[in-house]
Formats: structure tokens, sequence, C-alpha cells
């Protein structure tokens, strides 16, 4: 009996009739192959507690001293956008470089730009939750917020390239109120459901955002150390308290968000290439869009993504927690939308070809050859050539690399918007009427500016708010499995 | 609307007022009228009413009264207009009434109805009554109306410099009188520009009578006369030619831009678009000419010579016609025609197979020995009579400024100039302002304070010809009178009473110099006022012969220009003339009919010189942008400069690169880089007149060109000039057009690709949208649907549409930069495009050195299903059921997406408070840094609209359209504000019947009316009869963009050339049609490309597809 035990079970012989006190075979444990490991999503086995002291201590500690130059130099270029467009407002939106045939340019591409850059936050807090991918808990604050001032900024450009601002914000004209002459909004304008969309987008975006920050606010607020703090911390965190009750509510509410944000990911992007879409320019009139702005914009979102955590990981000491794993899997994002956005350039030319429209064929023939080569084949190089180097394994893992990558993606997204707008419109039907858009220093600084109320928002966040969701990053630690050996019942920290 | 007021019927006695002319002639129709009105009312005696009903009742028939008076152009003859400090009798505040008069100009004159809103002149229209003109004006003429409200106008009289009261210059007027009349008029001068009005020549006369040694000079810089010279030597008589090119078959002009820069454009559009109804009995124009002009756009054949060999080609031509004496002064004259024989000879031969209906035309810009030979050949075809009258010549004068200058460089005491502004554009080597500081005293009566003006020691302020009494005859000698129709804004003075002042009347009242001069009853002036024209007044032509051997002996002794370096042709510019509109904004930014630059001049030369010069860049297949080469290259529009030398003066200019240009010559327009000139006309071109050497010296020849480090902006409104293959302008030969009259409903992509273009079996396109009138027939109008057709074979781009349409619709100016950024606000845009020979292409030989030019109308095209609506998110801009495309400016919030969604390009959006700009225009800074500063920046910066008189410029405005703000977009309306008027009209006339629809002629578009050359028709669809209705059936109607189903209101029929198939440069089809083929691989003409449409209404000549 007593070597019955070293005998493995599955050596026991055959037939031998089953002994109910028989002492069971001992278990052993195979590890998988080493490829087969994940490593874990928190690094160096870091404990709950140091996780809490390092995301909570970066928005209650001093900022470090690189913040206030970056701070004072992004206010000031807000500051400069926003006394831009009281000039644009208050002379005319002649000041940018607009004309006919091209009726929009840089304020247009300048809201597509930020409203694409606002894709990510919810595609990785949204569909990557659905999708159980736990690497999101990283990063998933910080993008959602910066999905949310990305939706700020490209709210601004649609509202002030209007000729009459105050008309297109009174309730009446855009927004469906009642009037004394009875006119409606027309509903058939893709302008007006882009109204709808980002509206709708900015205000789930901004929700599941605030559901996802309760717990943390909590628990910064049981960390201040001053009453000030406390009571805004508090006033936010709405009673929190981390009951069963509260988890259970909170649990369900994300997953609620989490569905409801996930069709507006596809939704927004595919309503804003409807304003292209459903024209008849030659250039925008074509049905690939929809899913390929769609693409696009998760391609640049993931760039912009990288290019502001691969330096906060670093200058806030967070590679633990956004590893270099983390980095790659969105290197991973951007390769695979990247050869999407890639595709569809290619198959725009190739249904330019095979739909035997000339006026078609010669936009496009003119996107690549025309007078706006230069803005054609710099998209190219950005979006096509470059997301490929992140075949390379080296190059996913260089974090100096990827932040290049991520900015050039930004760049070739930037143009991708340009050229769609300005090439198609500049030479449309009627040779008579064609032109050519250069832009004015209005222009040029009113979007530089626009970095500046992007880059100020952010800051002001990282300041203030947990920039990494404690709770969620702690429920993928190894110790969060109740089955861990440091984890569940066992002890440690909550 | 305008209603031609109908004739008085009756004499006039004693005073008697009336509601209306019917009501004065008590016509029966006019007391049904008041009967059906007003059954109980104001025909019968108010019993029983009370007092209430009564004042309600005749304020009503007062009221009609006043809309029967818009009629009212016989008026008592009123000599003070006043404004209403009380209200007048049969004057109905807010609405208008039309009075005829007259532009001067050059010796000639156009006959004109006036609208006037409130007693301001508002409109410019032609007057359709009198019997040369069909109601149709040039730009000039509409643009006139600006240079009324031209706040930098002369609006003060000054003496050296210094204000003045009138009643200084009143005396100074009397004392200079009252010397010279001692003195039989020693050491008097007049400087004067040419005039045809009779009481001027009145007053000449009685000057020459009362002060015989007074001289009389005439002086315009550019100047049609040598025309009546040669007619003079030929003919042996002072005669004018007046050519009738409506019935002329053959043409040749002899670089004769009777289109546009020639005399009397006007007559020469409308009778040669008479002529050139495609068909059996369609003219043929042979152009020979350096300039690309619009005549050289609608030659058949365009020989382009340098301008020092016109003269040759002429008598190459001419000595096939020509035997005898003449015969061999031509050969000798003949000798290095570029013209090849073939050339020459063919074009000879058709000529002559048309005697009797050919005519040659030459240019004022050509010497006498080509007019001569103009002359010559239009006797030997027989064209003297039929097609040319010779009207009596009655000009008199004691010399040009040539002998003036001499006048006073011999001392003269007094020099008057009346008009004109010589010390601009007199010839340079005269220096006029050198001579004219010699005179004691100098007494100009300027419209402007100019150039001139710095030399005269009084300057009296002129009054506009719509401010002022006088008379003047039309080109065919038709007596025409100028009457005011408003105050003197600034107490302007005229020619007539100056020149009355000077011979020593005390008061004397410009009204009764005029009416003395027309004598006749009162009957007969109140007739001739309301009609504006008298009726047979036109002179009578002289028949004359020609005298061979005066001409011969004349060619003999010229001495032709030898072409050495380049030549150089000062022109007259389409817009601002000889420089006297420079100030004019409307004209600074209308496109030039070719070049289409705004805002200045260019050094224009061709695109072999270009090279030559090293300022183009061409492309490998010179195909790229049009060959206008250095121009907007890639939207930059700073072109390089060229330093022009001639005779030790030089002109520094931005070069612009001109397919169609003749080789190794340099084009100038004359009437720019005004030195003192108000705020709208500084800042625009470089003068011209610098080469201006000699009084006609048009054409120079032996300067000196070279590139130079330095650019600057030149500012164009078409930057591109290829149709790239498309179809948009259809054109065909007329042999091409008789074996298949509706190819244009066979090209593009709905005519021969029915797998692209899906149809339903009714033959519409398939749709996955509904048409709205099909969707909501509600919506339609049963009564009016409006529609426009727009004939490319006549129209010739003259862009009098586009000052009318500007004048008509409240357009704001909106000054270099912005043109130069696109933003320019027009709602027709002249399409202006070349079409090279594809076979020059392949040889290798420089294709855009001759296109072939074709122009075209663009605006609006009121689609039925319009694209611009769709996608306007705040429902601005929407159909209304009478099917146009209307826009609710209160609603626009500018976001421009209809701009961008519309085909045509033809929405306008006010990107800056155009109508609240300062009037300094032509202000540049450059791209990057645009020239805010002359722009109204909002009610809280700084503004500077407050400068003199600045306040007048808002009078100009049609009070019934109204002014946008920025912000709004804009576009066509197809003159909705008329289309209501006529509704209204109708709908007093209907009272309570269903005779609501406006019959077809009530009234026309402003583009429409201003058409020389009746291209454009508008009219209601639903009316089988109108001419619009008519006309989309006719084969050569097409529909621009058909393919896109957005079935625009507008429609277009087809250009027809018609080539001499003997001729050696005769093409077996237009260029843009094989351009066409080219691209598209697709042959209109052949049955081939038509195969599987059977049915569709495109090929069937129906009527457009979207008249659902």
């Amino acid at each position: 009996m007593a070597n019955a035990a070293s005998i493995p079970a599955a050596a026991a012989p055959k037939g031998k009739q089953h002994d109910p006190h028989a002492v069971p075979p001992k278990i052993v444990a195979i590890d998988p192959p080493q490829e087969f490991v994940r490593d874990s999503l928190v690094l160096n086995g870091r404990s709950l507690g140091w996780l809490t002291e390092r995301i909570a201590g970066v928005c209650e500690g001093k900022m470090p001293i690189w913040w206030w130059p970056a701070f004072i130099v992004s206010a000031g270029m807000m500051t400069m956008m926003f006394a831009l467009v009281a000039y644009l407002i208050s002379t005319g939106v002649g000041v940018w470089g607009l004309n006919n045939p091209a009726d929009w340019a840089w304020d247009i591409t300048n809201f597509v730009f930020w409203i694409g850059i606002g894709h990510a936050g919810t595609l990785i807090s949204a569909v990557l939750f659905l999708l159980r991918q736990k690497w999101r808990t990283s990063i998933n604050r910080a993008a959602e917020a910066m999905t949310l001032i990305a939706v700020a900024c490209a709210g601004i450009f649609p509202v002030v390239h209007t000729g009459r601002v105050w008309f297109a914000l009174m309730p009446g004209w855009l927004i469906p109120a009642p009037n004394a002459n009875y006119i409606w909004p027309q509903f058939r304008s893709p302008l007006l459901w882009d109204v709808f969309a980002v509206s709708t987008y900015g205000t789930v975006s901004l929700l599941f955002w605030y559901v996802g920050l309760i717990p943390d606010l909590a628990t910064l607020r049981d960390r201040a150390k001053n009453k000030v703090r406390g009571f805004f911390y508090g006033l936010f965190a709405l009673g929190w308290t981390g009951s069963n009750r509260h988890w259970s509510n909170y649990e369900k509410a994300y997953m609620i968000f989490a569905g409801l944000s996930t069709p507006l990911v596809l939704s927004v992007h595919s309503i804003v290439s409807f304003d292209f879409a459903v024209s008849n320019v030659p250039g925008w009139h074509t049905t690939i869009f929809p899913p390929y702005f769609v693409a696009g914009a998760i391609f640049s979102g993931f760039g912009m993504v990288l290019t502001l955590m691969v330096p906060l990981r670093t200058l806030f000491k967070l590679e633990d927690i956004i590893t270099t794993r983390h980095v790659e899997l969105m290197c991973k994002v951007i390769l695979a939308t990247g050869s999407i956005v890639g595709y569809a350039y290619g198959m725009e030319f190739f249904i330019a070809w095979y739909g035997g429209s000339p006026y078609e064929l010669y936009a496009f023939k003119n996107r690549a050859f025309g007078p706006y080569w230069w803005a054609y084949w710099s998209m190219i190089s950005c979006n096509v050539i470059s997301p490929h180097l992140f075949w390379f394994k080296w190059c996913r893992t260089n974090m100096v690399f990827v932040f290049f990558v991520s900015i050039v993606v930004n760049i070739g997204m930037w143009f991708e918007r340009f050229v769609i707008i300005v090439t198609s419109l500049h030479r449309d039907y009627l040779p008579a009427s064609w032109g050519y858009f250069t832009p004015t220093w209005v222009d040029v600084f009113t979007f530089v500016g626009s970095f500046g109320l992007f880059l100020t928002l952010f800051l002001l966040f990282i300041r203030f708010l947990p920039a990494i969701a404690i709770s969620e990053v702690k429920g993928v630690t190894p110790q969060a499995d109740p089955h861990h050996p440091l984890g569940g019942a066992k002890g440690g920290h909550h | 609307m305008k209603t031609i007021p109908p004739v008085c019927p009756e004499p006039e006695s004693g005073p008697k007022y009336w509601r209306s002319l019917d009501q004065l002639a008590e016509r029966p129709e006019f007391r049904q009228w008041l009967d059906q009105e007003f059954p109980s009312g104001a025909s019968i005696a108010p019993e029983g009413e009370t007092r209430r009903e009564w004042m309600k009742l005749m304020s009503a028939s007062f009221l009609l009264a006043g809309l029967g008076g818009f009629a009212s152009g016989c008026r008592r003859p009123e000599e003070h207009l006043t404004p209403f400090a009380k209200q007048p009798e049969n004057y109905t505040h807010g609405g208008w009434q039309y009075f005829a008069t007259s532009m001067p100009s050059r010796g000639s004159a156009q006959a004109l109805t006036v609208k006037s809103s409130d007693g301001r002149p508002t409109k410019i229209e032609g007057n359709p009554l009198h019997p040369d003109s069909n109601g149709a004006t040039d730009g000039f003429a509409q643009a006139a109306l600006l240079n009324l409200y031209d706040p930098d106008r002369a609006y003060r009289h000054t003496f050296q410099g210094n204000d003045v009261k009138v009643e200084k210059v009143v005396d100074q007027l009397a004392a200079t009188a009252k010397k010279f009349a001692a003195t039989g008029g020693e050491g008097l001068a007049v400087l004067a520009e040419r005039s045809s009005s009779p009481s001027r020549a009145a007053l000449q006369a009685k000057l020459a009578d009362k002060l015989p040694k007074a001289k009389w000079f005439v002086y315009e810089p550019v100047d049609f006369a040598v025309s009546a010279q040669a007619a003079s030597i030929a003919f042996g008589s002072g005669v004018v030619p007046h050519v009738h090119l409506e019935k002329a078959k053959r043409i040749l002009s002899l670089d004769c831009d009777f289109l546009s820069t020639d005399s009397d454009a006007t007559h020469h559009i409308r009778g040669f678009a008479k002529g050139r109804k495609p068909g059996d009995g369609m003219n043929r124009l042979y152009v020979v000419e350096s300039l690309q002009s619009l005549t050289g756009g609608s030659a058949d054949h365009r020989l382009r010579v340098r301008p020092t060999d016109v003269a040759k080609v002429a008598a190459h031509v001419a000595s096939f016609i020509a035997s005898g004496e003449l015969g061999v002064a031509l050969k000798a004259l003949a000798k290095g025609s570029p013209a090849s024989d073939k050339w020459a000879g063919e074009a000879a031969k058709d000529l002559v197979a048309h005697k009797g209906e050919a005519v040659v035309v030459a240019g004022y810009a050509q010497p006498l020995a080509v007019h001569l030979i103009s002359n010559a050949l239009n006797a030997l075809l027989g064209a003297i009579g039929p097609v040319v009258e010779l009207l009596p010549d009655t000009e008199k004068n004691d010399g040009g400024i040539a002998e003036a200058v001499a006048a006073l460089n011999a001392g003269l005491d007094t020099l008057v100039v009346l008009g004109g502004n010589p010390a601009y554009n007199a010839p340079t080597e005269l220096d006029f302002s050198a001579a004219a500081k010699k005179a004691k005293t100098v007494i100009r009566l300027g419209y402007y304070e100019d150039e001139t003006a710095l030399v005269s020691t009084w300057h009296l302020a002129g009054a506009h010809f719509l401010e002022s009494w006088g008379d003047a005859r039309t080109s065919d000698g038709t007596l025409v009178p100028v009457q005011p129709l408003i105050e003197p804004l600034f107490g302007g003075l005229t020619e007539i009473e100056v020149l009355a002042r000077l011979l020593g009347e005390a008061k004397p009242a410009p009204y009764d110099i005029v009416r003395a001069t027309f004598g006749r009853d009162d009957q007969a002036w109140k007739q001739f006022l309301h009609d504006g024209f008298l009726k047979d007044s036109a002179a009578k032509a002289v028949t004359a012969s020609l005298d061979a051997t005066a001409v011969a002996q004349a060619l003999a002794s010229f001495k032709p220009l030898v072409a050495s370096g380049y030549d150089v042709v000062l022109y007259r510019d389409a817009k601002v003339d000889d420089g006297r509109f420079a100030n004019n904004g409307w004209l600074q930014e209308l496109p030039d009919p070719v070049t289409k630059l705004v805002w200045g001049n260019a050094v224009i030369v061709s695109p072999a010189t270009g090279k030559k010069l090293g300022v183009t860049e061409q492309s490998k297949d010179g195909r790229k942008d049009g060959g206008d080469a250095a121009h907007a290259h890639d939207g930059q529009f700073k072109n390089q400069f060229i330093k022009v030398t001639l005779g030790g003066r030089t002109i520094e200019g931005a070069v612009w690169v001109q397919p169609g240009f003749a080789d190794d010559t340099i084009g100038l327009a004359l009437g720019y880089g005004r030195r003192k000139v108000g705020r709208v006309g500084s800042d625009c071109g470089f003068d011209a007149y610098a080469f201006y050497a000699k009084a006609g010296g048009h054409i120079v020849t032996g300067a000196k060109a070279e590139k130079i480090f330095k650019k600057d902006y030149l500012a164009t409104t078409q930057e591109h000039g290829l149709m790239e293959g498309r179809p948009i302008i259809r054109e065909a030969n007329l042999a091409q057009f008789k074996a298949k009259p509706a190819f244009a409903q066979n090209m593009d992509l709905d005519a021969h690709l029915p797998h692209y273009v899906p149809y339903n079996d009714d033959g519409t396109i398939k749709n996955i949208y509904k048409h709205p009138y099909k969707q909501n027939p509600e919506t339609k109008s049963e009564v009016h649907q409006w529609g426009m057709t727009v004939d490319l074979a006549s129209c010739v781009g003259c862009a009098a549409c586009v000052v009318a349409c500007q004048a008509e619709n409240n357009i704001p100016i909106v000054g270099k930069d912005q043109v130069m950024r696109g933003r320019e606000m027009h709602w027709i845009r002249i399409d202006r495009y070349y079409s090279h020979d594809a076979d020059l292409e392949v040889t290798g030989e420089h294709a855009s050195a001759d296109p072939q030019m074709a122009v075209q109308p663009m605006f609006c095209q009121h689609c039925e299903s319009a694209p611009c609506e769709s996608v306007c998110p705040v429902n601005a801009t929407v159909h209304d059921e009478e099917g146009l495309n209307v826009m609710a400016y209160n609603r626009c919030i500018g976001t421009r997406y209809c701009a961008n969604n519309c085909p045509f390009k033809v929405r306008r959006f006010n990107f800056f408070d155009f109508n609240k700009r300062e009037t300094d225009y032509a202000k540049v800074q450059g791209q990057f840094f645009l020239n805010t500063g002359n722009l109204y920046k909002g009610p809280l910066a700084e503004n500077r609209n407050e400068a003199p008189n600045w306040e007048i410029i808002k009078l100009v405005k049609n009070p019934d359209v109204s002014v946008r703000m920025r912000g709004v977009m804009e576009k066509c309306t197809f003159c909705v504000q008329r289309i209501e008027q006529a509704k209204i009209a109708q709908k007093n006339i209907a009272k309570g019947s269903s005779d609501v629809r406006v019959p077809e002629g009530t009234f026309k578009t402003a583009c429409q009316q201003a058409c020389p050359a009746e291209a454009i028709n508008f009219g209601n669809m639903l009316d089988p009869e109108s001419a619009v209705s008519k006309l989309k059936k006719d084969p050569r109607n097409y529909t621009v963009l058909g393919f896109l189903d957005i079935k625009p209101r507008v429609t277009y029929l087809a250009r027809i050339r018609n080539p001499n198939p003997a001729m050696p440069d005769a093409k077996s089809a237009p260029d843009s049609i094989r351009d066409y083929e080219r691209f598209r691989h697709e042959n209109p003409f052949t049955d081939e490309s038509g195969h599987g449409h059977e049915g569709h209404p495109a090929a069937a000549g129906a009527a457009p597809k979207g008249a659902a």
C-alpha cells in the first residue's frame, strides 16, 4: 500500500479494482514549454501595494522637473490656438487658406486626424475588454483619456470652420431644436450624422472612462493627504467603498459600456468617412471608405498611444507595468491595421481603373502624380512602408525606434486625410475650376496649437488622475489569481 | 422685371396727370381692368361707403396706379431731380422706374434703359427698342454704374489743388470767356475726347464762330478713327464704314478683335452671332492676328502672325482678289508674307465665292495700309452696300494730341481739357505734362482727379452720364438722348455746360441746350426721351465707289514697319479700356476674356518666345496646364519678371505665357500702372504707355526683352486651360454636325457606355434615389418650371453677362489677394479652354502654339437632384417648386460642403465680409502671409472704411437682392427676384383666374438681358412655345456631366465650327473632339460608339431627362 504512492496513476495495472481508500497517485505538473509561457503582465513580481504606490504616486507627489516646461509650452500653444480661433471667428474663415475648389482643407484634415486618434482608446477599453485581452489594463486609462482629449481637439475644427459659428452652435441649426420656422436640420447630410456620431462617441467614451476611474478615485481619496484633494476625489468617487455590491455593479456597468462602445468604435469613423463617401467628388465617392477609415483610425490611434506611452513609461518608471510586451502588442496592431490601410490604398487604385470612370481614374492619377505628389508619397512612405518594419522583433522592442515610427505613423495619417481631402477637391470635374490649396500661417499655427491643447490636457490628466487603471492592473497580476501561490485567500494585499 | 414703356399716343395739352399710360390712352383694357379690380370702388363714386373703406380703396388704387407707373417713361421735362422730401405723385416707394438714356463713348454711344430704385440708378440695361440693339450691352456699360458711386471720383472743384466753390469756377469760366471774346479766341484751345454729341458739335461750331482763332483738338489714345481715315481715302469723301456682320457669310479679320476690344463690340457680337447659326447659312471667320483674342478664339481659320506682318498677309490675300494697279501695289506689299500661298489663295477664293456676302475688317491697332486694303477688298467683294454702309463722317477738329502739344509748346494761353487723361495716356514723345505746364491756365473737366488733374490749374469735377443732360449718336448714326436719373452727386459739370460758359453764357442749362439742338416739337422730344432714340435718325449711307488709284498710291507710299527684335502690341484692355475704368472694381476683377488675369496686366508672350526668354515651365509633352505655363504653375502665381526695352524706355512686368500668341511678340495691355488714381486702381499692373510713342502707335518693333531677377504675383481666375479629354464643351465641324446633328448627346459616360450607367425602361438613368419631384409630386409647380440653355455656337465669351450679374445681384469685389486664393465671387464664370492639335504633339512641334479656343459660361446649373442640397446639414440650400435651387442665406452656417459636392464648382463662399471691406483691393502680401489689412475685421476691430465718401458705394446695391454677409454660401439664383416680380405682376393681371403663368418674354435674367449674342435663353420649360423648351429639343442640346444624373436645368447647345476644307490648316474635327477620342477611345460621330443605347433619350435627342 505504501508503495502504491510511488506508482504513477497511469502506470497502475489496468483492470485492477479501484480502491476508494487508496491514496491518490501523485500529480506531476509538467511545465509547459518555455515558448508557451506568457510573461506576467506585471514584471518583477511587483506586489499590489507597490502598484498602488507607484501609480498613485505619479499624481500625488510633485511633478518631475520636465513637467513644468512641458506644461508651459503646451499651454502656450493652446493659448495661441484659441487666439487664432478668435481671429478666425472675428475676421472670417478666409484667414485660412481655403478656397474654391478646396473648400475644405486643413480644417477637416485636422478634424479627421484627431477623431481618428481618438479611436485607439475606445478600441483598447471596449473591444479588447470584450475579447478578454488582459494586457489592455496597463494602457486603457491613458488611451481613453487620450481619446477624450483627441475628441475635444477634433470637435473644435468642424465647429470653427463654419462660416457663422454663432449659428452653428445655436440650437435649431445643427442641433435639432424646435424653432419658430419649423426648420429642422437636414437628416440626409453626413455632416449632421457627424454631429450625432461624434457627440455620442464623446459622451459614451467620457462615461466609460469615468466609470472605470471610480475605484481608483476612491483609492486616491483614501490616500489623500489634504482635505481639498480628499474632497474632490471623494466627490467624484461617488462614495465608493469597494464593497462586493459596488464591485458587482461596477463590473456590470463596465461591461455594458464596453458593449455600447464597441459599435461606436466602428460607427464614428465610418460616419466620418461618409462625409466623403456620400459625396460625388471623384476620390471621395467610394464604398471602401468606412472600413478603410476605421482601420486607419485604429492605426493612427495606436500610433498616438505609443507616442504617449513610450516616453511616459520611462519618465515615470512604469516599465514593470507597461512592459515591452505591451509595446510589442501595440506594434502588432499597428502592423495589422497599417497593412489594411496599405491594401486599401492599392484597392482604391484598382477600383479607379476597374470602375471605368475616367474622372475617377484621373483623380487617383492626380493624387500620385499631380501637384500634390509629395503629399501622396509622404503618406505612402509613412503609412505603408514604416509599419512593416514591425515584422522585425528588434523594431518592436527598441523603444526609441518604436517612438520614432509612432510619430511617423501619425504624420502619415495626417497626410492621408490631407491627400484624400485636398487632392480630390482641388481637381474635380471641370478643369476650369481647378485650383491649388496653400495653407496660411493661421492654418499652420492653429493646427500646431491643437497639439498644445492635446498635450496640456494630457499633462493635466497625468498630473491629477492615475494614468494606469490601478484596480484593473491589480486584477491581472499573478497575485490576483486565487490559485497563485501569492494570490487570493492566502493573504497579502487587497 | 423690366417693362418697356409703351409709346405716348397723343399730344398733351396743358398739365395733365394720369395714373398710367393706359389710363391716359383710355384704352378699353384699362377700363375693364379698373372695373374688374374695384367693381364698387375706384371707378365708381363712393356712395355710402364708410370713410375707412374709401381710404382703403383709394390707397389701393394709388398703389396699383404706381405699379402701372413703372412704365411711365414719359415724364415732365424736369431739369433738376431732387430727393423725395415730399412724396411725388404716381410714385411707389420701393418700386422702380426705367429711363431711357445712353452712354457716350469714343464718338459713339450705347442706347440704354436704366433702372432707378428710389431715385438712384441701380442697373443699366441696353435699350431693346433701339433699332441697332437687342437690349444688350457690353461690360463697360454695365460697370459704368459703379463709376457713378465711386468714392474716389472727383468730388470737388479745385484750383491749384485746393478746394474751390463752384461759384469760383463759374467766375473763372466767365472770365475766360470774356478774355477770349476780346481776342477772338487767340491763345485758347480745347482738347476733347471724341464725341458724337450734336449739342457739343453745335457748341463747337458756335465756338469756332465766336472765337475763330481758338483751336479744337481731339484725342483718344485708342482711336478707331483710322478706319474712317482709310475709308475716306478709298472712297474719296469723309465716310465711316459701318459693318453689318449679320449680313456677312464670310468674314476676314485683319487683326480686328471686333468681338471684344475693337469698336462697337456689342453691335458686332450681335451681328456675328446672328450669322453664326449652325446650318447652311453659317458664316465663316478667317482671322489674321498676333494676340490671342476672342475673335481669334471664334475663328474657323486663324493665322498667327507677328503684328508687323499683318499688313503683308492682308496684301497677300488681297493680291489674289485685286488686279491692275492695286494688284501690283498689293503684290509688292505682300512680299515676305508669312501666309502660304495656299492659305491666302484659298481664303481669297472663299471670299470671292461669296461676293456681296463677304467682308473684311481691320483692327484699330493696324496701320492705315491695312485699313485701306480692307476697304478696297470690301469694295471688290461687293460688300459696300450690302454689308458695309458708308456713313458720313461729321467730326471736325483742328488736329490731335500732337497739334495740341505743339500749340502748348508754342505758348498757348489757356487749354481747356474736356475729359480724357492726356497726362497719362498721351504719346510719350510728346511729353504732354511738360507741355501743359507751359500754358498759363489749364482748365480740366475730369471725372477723376487723375494724372491730368496734377498738371491742371483748375480741375472741375465732371458729371457722370447718368447725372447729365446730353445727346449722342450710336454707331449707326441714330440720335439718342443722355438724360439724367439723378442730381449730380458731387455737383459735377458737363462738357456742354463748360462749353456754353466758355461761350459767355451766364446761366447755361444743359437741358435747354440739348432741347434746342434737338429742335422739333415737344411731343417729338417726349417721344425721344421716352424711347431713348429718335426714330429713323440713323445716318443715311453714302454711295461711293472705290478709288483704286488712290488706294494703290497710298499703299505704294506706305512704309511698313520692318520687324526687328521683338514686336510690341499695345492693346486696348478688355476691362479697363485705355485706363478710364482703372478705378472700377467690377472691371478690374472681371477676368480678361482670354488670359483670365485680373487686377493688372502682364507681359504677354507666346510659349516659344517664353522658352526663348527662359520663362516657361513647359512639360515634355506640352500639355501640362494647358500650356499657360508661366501661369499658375502648381498654383503658384509668382511669375518671372521680364524687362522690355524699347527706344531707351523700359517696362518691367510679370510674364504671362499665352498659347496662341504670336512668336517674338510682346503684348502689353494699356490702361494699367496708373500713377494717380483712386484706391481701387492703384498698384494694378504697369504702365504700357511708356512705349506709346506716337498717336496710333499701337504696334512698335525693335524691342529687347530679358528675364530679370524678380517675381511677383499675377492673379488669374482660371489656372487650368485644358479639357483633359473631357466632353465639357462639345463641338463639331459643320460637316460633322450635318451628318450627325445629335453628336453631342452621344458623348461622355451617360451616352456611350450603357453598361457604365444603367438605364430604366423609360430611358432615364437608373438611380437608387427617386427623383425628388416624383417622390413628392406636390412639391412640383405645374405652372412654371424654369430652365436655361446656353448656345455655345453663339457665345463669344465677351463677359458682359458676368458684369451684368455682378450689378444685378450685389456681388462683391474681393481683390487681387483673394482672387489669387480662388475666392472670386462671380456667379458666372466664363470657362476658357484650349485644345491642341494632337498630331502636332506627335511630331514634337510646339503643341500650344496654335490652340483652338472655346468658351463656356458656367454658373449654377440648378440640378433637379442637386448634390449640394442633400449634403447641407441645416437645409440652407433647397429646391423650390419651380425647379430653382435656392439659397436661404439666413439659414446658412457656411460648412461649404455644398460647394465641395458641386461638380461644377459654381458655389461662392463669403470668406470675409467682402461687402464691408475697404476699396484698396490690389495689395498682395503672399500666399502664406495673407493680406487682411484691408479687410473688415468684425465690429470690434478697428476698421478703415470711414474713408471719404466710402458710404456712397453702397448706393450701387440692388435693393431687390439681399447683400450677403460673411460666412454664407451664394450662387446664381436664376435672378429669382426678377422671376418673382414677373409672377407678382402676372398674378395682378390674372386676378382670381388661373392665368398665372408668366408669358414668354416678360422678363429676362440679367445675364440673358446683357448678352449681345443672345446665347443665353431662359424661360418656362412647361410652356411648349417658349424658346427654352424649343432649344432643349435641339439636337445640339446636351447636359454637362449628365452621367451624374443630377439633371441640371441648364443645358448647352454644342458649338459648331465651320472650317473651309480647302484651307491648308483645315481640320477634320475640332481638336477637342480629337482629344476626347484619344482619351476615351470613343467617337461620337460613328455608330459603333452609340451601340446598345437605342431608346435612351440622350441618343434620341429628346428633351433633357431632368424635365420630369
